[in-house]
């Protein structure tokens, strides 16, 4: 079933029939060829129960947060500063991506909103600085996958829920390894423009005094993220209400730079609606193909497949790794975690292993599904906002930073402590 | 036959050590001829609501979930579960058994199916992160709970409902977003929530959270005499039965693994405090129970459901509604 | 002709879309109010959470449509990006004539959930009481609206490619657009 899927996946793609409808298509595949049940009569309340879901209001939230943040040209002020801090290193301004990701990981729970507000600013810059376009979209993708990593993230809130385990602590949890993966893509990106320059752009230093003038456009963000993070700590706000906090807190920000007009609301609406829309019609296609999976017995095959290896510890996890890599492939990754977390989380929780530990291992194996072809929504976010050129570029930009990935979900797997830590200690 | 079944939630000890093994093992080796496919619903990521619209659909064959979470089409289903009249396991089953013909009809003809069985989860009892002695200080406190009888209840008990998604709750306990929270004993005490809370108050203000397993109408009209028996009395003597007979043990067992007041066979006992719930407290729940929780209840069911309730599961429980 | 209307569904879409993103920007002022007052110590306004899943359910529907016109609905042009204009104003076509389709179906499928909540008089299961029809009338009316909107410019595209004016319809259905409002 697994492989009549993907195949179908891959031979409705090249069709370029758009993403959220071909997985609808492939659930009315999987109804009609592989269950017994007249499943497309749940489409209606799987498509309203799938979006009548408060957790995801967090989604155009942080994405309406980014837009407000593009538009006021804060977001472009944030830009300019940091890089100012980082182009000195061989590669250039995409260190600049990579940082500016970062640090709207810490204020969006959404790596797409996070990849479309970095997108947005960074893109133009590339061309009238001539980098590699590959390398430079393929830094944007990667480094908005922090935005489920680094605190707060509507990824961990779900795992949370389904796992019943804390979400504060998945957070403090989250923190270190959304940032060691920071520094590891800014490393790797230094590494490929030493050896091969020609691909990162000129490097650039600046005076001391401008750097340091710099930092006062850094402010903004520092302070929204406070403000997110410190109303979730203080017990202000649940991490799903904190959103709305950052889109007030944006709106101020944007206030004080007097970046506010109608004009600019309007259309920061109109995007907010726009990547919303396109988000939401491959969440809910992927809800229903899941709901069909799952139903022809998915769980059951994954189930007998895990079991039936009886491998120990850490033959298990590492698996389940491939597994995730595997499915991260095909499916969106909210409905990735929905439909594997039931599945997986007790068999491994069963070898003894830390629930807080497996949801950061889980996110990194999602952030890389973010950016692994044919569904991988953050390469299409950035495609989206940089016009020209194939999306294979970006897909061919992504592979160092999806091996840096892998690299980390091996580095947490041989040292937990990398995520449990900082809970640890703070408790 | 195969028969495409949906348990309950997949992570909790009714469907690991009951509906697991009833409907994977037992059922089959008792009805010659039967197969199941067992899933469950967040297995599906089905919507709470969807469950049992979906099985009179024909979408699968049988399901089970909490009762509760089917009332927006069946607000007549409420009177199944009425919070803190039962406090005990057996009044509980006594409760549920005479509401019973109420729940067949009601499945019948909201959700074109057949009722199987009638299963607790654990009575939703209460955590809090604040000083409480009984029932009485609840008031003015923000409580998290969930389902529109409890609502109802801690409203007319001067308490205020807040709405917090299950994992949320153990930070907002710890901030003081909500200063108490609903939850089945045992989810709360393998969710932590001992963590982040200070008094346990064992009554069940939730009320016992009923899990109903029923069959699509049509497929159970399709089986033969012989088979509709012989799945009956395995669902019955195999699944109902031992599921309630363990329930006051495990209530005492979890209360015990919470408070540390006796053995907890669960693993290291926690040291929350217990309050016991006065003479006065009964009374006065009963109080407003009767006088406006139940007749507003009766208001929206409409019809004859409040004189079937009174003549079935108020004479067992001692309420009548006015 | 084809044009002139592709140019009005856009900017009627364009108005529905300002009008969603407004609702989605009430919803958060909403949740901002309920959690000043429930730091103020003061009652909060209560089913915040629950409102917001109708917000987001409606929102999602009616904010189809101008994804659509706008070239928002994400696909792969790995392909098409390598054959001539006909063969990508055939896939165009194509994509967009299963797209309708597919939408129609949920449209339709959508219907039974309505009416239901309708005939049975469904309430949601909180303090609130929702009638779930409230919620559900207006999210319908969205898939309604997306699959209507779909079949119009499935129909006019298809007429602009028939009568050979490629280019147009690529600017019409193609892969991306070329001015976005993402600036
Ligand atoms: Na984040
Ligand atoms: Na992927």
């Amino acid at each position: 079933m697994i492989g009549a899927v993907g195949a179908g996946l891959l031979g409705l793609l090249a069709l370029s029939i758009p993403v959220g409808i071909v997985l609808f298509l492939l659930g009315f595949g999987v109804d009609t060829f592989f269950s017994s049940f007249p499943l497309s009569r749940g489409l209606g309340n799987m498509v309203w129960s799938s979006s009548n879901y408060a957790t995801l209001i967090a989604i155009p939230f942080f994405v309406l947060l980014g837009e407000i943040l593009v538009r006021s040209g804060v977001a472009g002020r944030t830009y300019a500063a940091l890089d100012r801090w980082v182009s000195w290193l061989p590669g250039g301004l995409v260190h600049a991506n990579i940082a500016t990701a970062t640090m709207f990981s810490a204020t969006s729970g959404s790596s797409v909103a996070t990849a479309a507000t970095v997108a947005t600013v960074a893109m133009p810059q590339a061309e009238k600085l001539g980098y590699d376009p590959k390398l430079f979209s393929g830094a944007i993708a990667a480094g908005g996958t922090l935005g489920i990593m680094i605190p707060p993230s509507i990824n961990l809130i779900v795992y949370g829920f389904l796992t019943q385990s804390s979400i504060p602590q998945l957070f403090l949890a989250g923190l270190i390894p959304g940032l060691a993966l920071a520094l590891a893509f800014m490393a790797v990106t230094a590494l490929i423009c030493a050896v091969r320059p020609e691909l990162g752009g000129q490097q650039r230093t600046f005076p001391l005094a401008l750097m340091l003038r710099g930092l006062i456009d850094l402010a903004p963000i520092l302070v929204l993220f406070g403000l997110i993070v410190g109303s979730i700590y203080r017990g202000w706000a649940t991490p799903t209400e904190a959103a709305a906090v950052g889109v007030a807190g944006a709106l101020l920000i944007a206030a004080f730079f007097r970046g506010l007009s109608l004009e600019m609301i309007r259309l920061s609406l109109l995007g907010t609606v726009k990547i919303t829309a396109m988000i939401m019609l491959i969440v809910l296609g992927a809800s229903f193909l899941n709901f069909t999976l799952a139903s022809a017995g998915l769980g059951r095959e994954i189930n007998a497949f895990l079991e039936g290896l009886g491998l120990g510890p850490l033959g298990t996890i590492l698996v389940v790794v491939v597994l995730y890599i595997v499915l991260g492939f095909f499916i969106e990754t909210l409905s990735l975690m929905v439909v594997t977390i039931p599945i997986v989380v007790p068999i491994v929780l069963a070898q003894g292993y830390d629930p807080i530990w497996f949801g950061i291992l889980m996110i990194v194996l999602v952030e890389m599904a973010l950016i692994t072809p044919p569904v991988g929504l953050n390469l299409y976010v950035v495609q989206g906002a940089r016009k020209t050129g194939k999306i294979g570029e970006v897909m061919l930009g992504v592979i160092p930073f999806a091996l840096i990935m892998l690299a980390m979900a091996f580095a947490l797997i041989a040292f937990p402590q990398i995520a449990l830590w900082l809970p640890g200690a703070l408790n | 036959e195969t028969l495409a079944v949906v348990g309950s939630w997949s992570g909790l000890p009714l469907h690991k050590q009951y509906e697991a093994p009833f409907w994977s093992e037992t059922l089959p080796a008792a009805v010659e001829g039967v197969e199941v496919e067992l899933t469950t619903h967040d297995q599906m990521s089905l919507g709470l609501g969807d469950i049992y619209p979906l099985l009179g659909q024909g979408v699968y064959d049988v399901a089970m979930t909490v009762a509760d979470y089917a009332v927006a089409d069946a607000p007549e289903l409420e009177g199944l579960d009425v919070p803190l009249i039962a406090t005990t396991a057996d009044e509980a089953r006594a409760m549920v058994e005479a509401a019973r013909p109420m729940v067949e009809d009601i499945y019948r003809d909201r959700f074109n199916s057949k009722v199987l069985a009638i299963a607790p989860y654990p009575p939703q009892v209460v955590f809090c992160n604040a000083e409480i002695a009984g029932l009485e200080d609840l008031e003015g406190l923000k409580v998290r709970a969930s389902g529109r009888m409890t609502a109802k209840l801690l409203e007319a008990l001067g308490a205020e409902g807040v709405n917090v998604s299950f994992s949320e709750v153990p930070g907002a306990l710890q901030n003081g977003v909500v200063d108490c929270a609903v939850t089945g004993a045992g989810s709360g005490y393998s969710a932590g929530w001992w963590e982040v809370s200070t008094h346990l108050l064992p009554i069940p203000l939730g009320g016992w959270d009923s899990v109903v397993t029923a069959m699509n109408l049509d497929r159970w009209n399709s089986l033969s005499a012989e088979m509709q028996e012989a799945i009956q009395t395995a669902v019955t003597e195999e699944f109902e039965a031992p599921a309630w007979a363990s329930a006051q043990t495990a209530l005492v067992d979890d209360i015990a693994c919470l408070t540390g007041n006796g053995d907890c066979p669960a693993g290291e006992a926690r040291n929350m405090t217990l309050v016991e719930a006065s003479e006065a407290d009964a009374t006065k729940a009963r109080e407003i129970l009767v006088g406006e929780v139940l007749p507003e209840w009766a208001e929206r069911a409409g019809g004859d459901w409040a004189e079937r309730w009174n003549a079935s599961v108020g004479q067992v429980v001692g309420v009548t509604i006015e | 002709m084809e044009m002139i209307w592709i140019a009005r569904l856009r900017r009627l879409n364009a108005g529905i879309a300002v009008a969603t993103g407004a609702v989605l920007l009430a919803c958060a002022a909403f949740v901002l109010i309920d959690i000043v007052l429930r730091g103020l110590g003061l009652p909060s306004l209560g089913g915040t959470e629950e409102i917001a899943g109708y917000v987001m359910a409606v929102a999602t529907a009616w904010g189809m449509s101008y994804a659509l016109l706008e070239l928002g609905h994400v696909r792969i042009d790995l392909l098409r990006a390598r054959g001539g204009a006909r063969v990508r104003a055939a896939l165009d076509v194509l994509s967009m004539a299963i797209l309708s389709a597919t939408v129609v179906f949920i449209a339709i499928k959508a219907w039974p959930v309505v009416e239901r909540s309708i005939t049975m008089g469904s309430r949601a299961n909180t303090p609130l009481e929702t009638p779930l029809a409230w919620a559900q009338v207006p999210w319908f009316a969205g898939w309604v609206w997306f699959a209507a909107m779909a079949c119009l410019l499935t129909a006019l595209s298809a007429s602009l490619v028939l009568r050979g004016r490629l280019d147009e319809a690529e600017a019409a259905i193609g892969a991306f657009a070329e001015a976005d409002t993402l600036k």
